[in-house]
């Protein structure tokens, strides 16, 4: 066999390979794009066709659930959380490493063990705080507890090591003050890594569900995961139904991700843009 | 750079300030002189009855006014956890439901958040005695029953007549007689009579209800171990799987999927199963219903048994006890017409036995061959007995889940039991 020959082999290989990869990843979304146009029957009877339900079942979502408010309130969460976590949390990285003393040091010890504490533990005494100050049923109850994570402020803080020291050098002897180079020097430099944070910040906010569901307690501010989560608690479950939810909820976390898709890798690896 | 940092900030402000202005209602609605406030889950069944209920007090008390907050069970439990132990009962609504299987357990670890009813004219003697006794704790009435969990065995009456049998052949019959002959169909049509998760309680439990049986003794010890009732219950369980007359499945929605695609020709489940049952229109006028089985020789032995169901409890913390009990005795524990409205609409099937002379309810049911379905299941719903629950009643079922899970691969049943004991010994720190 010649030498061109094999490489075709191997590359016809290494496509098939990985057609079936991504068709296998790609079946569950088809599967619940399918389903939100089929019947509860014929979803159970294993059905792979798109049917013609699509209309009842986003007329049942509109008259029977309040899915427009449910957007609307997961948008305003997760857009509100995200903005807040991104201008706090890249703060308190920048001056992690910036202004480096021993105190920091311990600092950071402290809030790596704070990333160890699972959210169950705190939610009782933070449930009782929120409704000591009145909170119960706020939008600001559901946002802050997690505008300030560990792991961002970590994040922030990893990716502040790559941000050159001689920008702000430069930038004092030029006689900025130190905000100014924080907003004027780094966020521009440090996209990439604000593009990984928001992501990562607003799919989970977005998707956020047990603290909105144990603090918000009437059927206005319910927010999608919440909606979802009804959906399914009752006697019969319509199928169609749920999956049409679960289509649309899905869809702000998806279009967020593409538009940031090349920036999130970029700030991952932790990339300075020059 | 700047404009967009600045409107950065400015947008950051303006949803903080948007979220401040919120009003912190809480979930109590309390000080408005009229106004419950009400969380229950499901907005085709529950949340509809309640609305018809709203209704229907409406007329007694004009100013009446509800809100229903849409929350599942378990997320209601999990609110109900965090309020008690944060003791901030000021955010509980004034009414909430409660599982029946979920009752006791709710009662006995957080006996604050519970206004105890018994002395308030809740007409108690006319609901089953089986249903009040899952909200009823030392003594004392907690909650108002409503949704009814009896049991039915409905059956694919074309599948038993081409193997030549009719409902009467399976009405007041014993196990022995169903595993004889749901062995006959299984070999004239190939169809299995029954389905069920794999490791699933629900068919246990609702054998040993039928029998007035419990895991527990009546002072709340595990009684598993040489406990007659749950090793014949399992007798007739490895008997239905071993035999192929019940299919097991993995999930839910397979176990739906067993009888909305004809693989199964019966049900045994709560009477709400018929909900999903009568979603396959193709098999219109093909169902049947009727009592179980009972166990032959076995003292208290029924044809009667439940599972699920759910009551209404009112919050201890609720500025308006009186309006709240008032408005569940009127119309849960009180009113036809409200049972009536929600039949149809909804499948509500009322526990409070009155409800059950209505013609409403004496009207035969297309879907199940004209009989009166609604009728027969309130009757049914009288005759259920009752069965200690207690705080570790899901405990004891996850327990007993991997006994017989154990059992149907060839272990021991006495080995198995005596491990699910002890298991569920170590879970109770006894």
């Amino acid at each position: 066999m010649s030498h061109a020959a094999k490489r075709r082999i191997g590359t016809a290989f290494r496509y098939t390979f990985l057609s079936a990869v991504s068709l296998l990843s790609i079946f569950p979304l088809y599967w619940m794009a399918v389903a939100s146009t089929n019947r509860t029957v014929d979803i159970l009877r294993g059905t792979l066709i798109p049917g013609t339900e699509f209309l009842n079942n986003l007329r049942f979502l509109l008259e029977g659930q309040n899915i427009t408010g449910a957007m609307r309130n997961s948008f305003v969460n997760a857009a509100s959380t995200t903005l807040a976590a991104l201008v706090i949390c890249s703060l308190a990285g920048y001056g992690f490493e910036v202004y480096h003393t021993k105190n920091n040091d311990r600092m950071k010890i402290v809030l790596l063990t704070a990333m160890m504490i699972p959210f169950a533990t705190t939610m009782i005494p933070l449930f009782r705080m929120f409704a000591q100050m009145g909170l119960l049923n706020a939008t600001l109850a559901v946002i802050l507890p997690s505008i300030s994570t560990p792991f961002l402020i970590m994040l922030f803080r990893q990716s502040t090591r790559s941000f050159p020291h001689d920008i702000i050098e430069a930038a004092r002897l030029d006689g900025l003050n130190e905000i100014s180079i924080f907003f004027r020097m780094f966020i521009p430099t440090m996209r990439p890594t604000y593009a990984a944070a928001m992501t990562i910040t607003f799919m989970g906010a977005w998707n956020n569900f047990l603290w909105p569901r144990v603090i918000i307690m009437n059927n206005e501010m319910m927010t999608m995961p919440m909606l979802v989560a009804n959906l399914t608690a009752g006697y019969v479950t319509n199928y169609g139904v749920l999956m049409l939810a679960v289509l649309l909820s899905t869809i702000p976390t998806v279009i967020v991700f593409f538009l940031l898709q090349k920036s999130f890798a970029e700030g991952i690896t932790g990339a300075v843009k020059g | 750079m700047k404009k967009f940092i600045a409107a950065t900030l400015v947008l950051a402000l303006v949803f903080a300030l948007a979220a401040c202005d919120t009003p912190a209602t809480g979930g109590d609605a309390g000080d408005a002189g009229s106004k419950l406030t009400v969380w229950c889950w499901d907005p085709a069944f529950n949340l509809f009855a309640m609305e018809e209920a709203a209704k229907v007090y409406k007329q007694i008390n004009p100013g009446f006014e509800l809100d229903i907050v849409e929350i599942g069970w378990d997320d209601l439990q999990t609110n109900l956890i965090t309020i008690a132990m944060s003791g901030q009962l000021q955010a509980l609504p004034d009414i909430f439901l409660v599982q029946n299987n979920a009752f006791q357990k709710n009662v006995m670890n957080y006996p604050e958040l519970f206004a105890d009813l018994t002395d308030f004219s809740v007409p108690y003697h006319q609901f089953g005695p089986s249903v009040v006794a899952y909200s009823t704790i030392g003594g004392r009435n907690f909650g108002v029953p409503f949704d009814n969990g009896a049991a039915v065995a409905a059956y694919r009456l074309d599948i038993l007549e081409e193997a030549g049998y009719t409902l009467e052949d399976f009405t007041d019959i014993t196990w022995d007689t169903y595993i004889e002959q749901a062995k006959d169909i299984l070999a004239k049509t190939g169809k299995p009579l029954l389905s069920g998760g794999a490791g699933d309680m629900d068919l246990i439990c609702i054998l040993l209800q039928s029998m007035g049986a419990s895991f527990f003794d009546a002072d709340g010890n595990p009684d598993i171990v040489g406990n007659e009732y749950i090793s014949l219950a399992f007798d007739v369980y490895v008997q239905l799987v071993s035999n192929g007359l019940m299919v097991e499945v993995n999930s839910w929605d397979e176990y739906i999927g067993t009888f909305n695609n004809g693989i199964v020709a019966g049900v045994i489940n709560g009477c709400w199963i018929l909900g999903s049952v009568q979603q396959a229109d193709d098999q219109f006028g093909l169902w049947g219903i009727t009592n179980l089985p009972k166990f032959s020789n076995v003292s208290g032995a029924t044809h009667y048994s439940a599972n699920g169901g759910s009551s209404w409890a009112v919050a201890s913390s609720s500025s308006n006890v009186d309006l709240a009990v008032d408005f569940l005795t009127q119309t849960f524990g009180g009113s036809i017409e409200f049972y009536e409205n929600i039949l149809f609409a909804a499948g509500a099937l009322a526990n409070w036995l009155p409800a059950g002379e209505s013609d409403v309810y004496n009207e035969p049911q297309p879907f199940f061959r004209d009989v009166p379905i609604y009728a027969l299941i309130t009757e049914f719903a009288g005759l259920i007995p009752s069965n200690y629950t207690g705080v570790y009643y899901y405990e004891a079922r996850d327990a007993i889940g991997n006994a017989i899970v154990l059992v149907l691969a060839g272990a021991d049943k006495d080995e198995a039991l005596k491990d699910a004991e002890d298991t569920l010994r170590f879970w109770m720190m006894q």
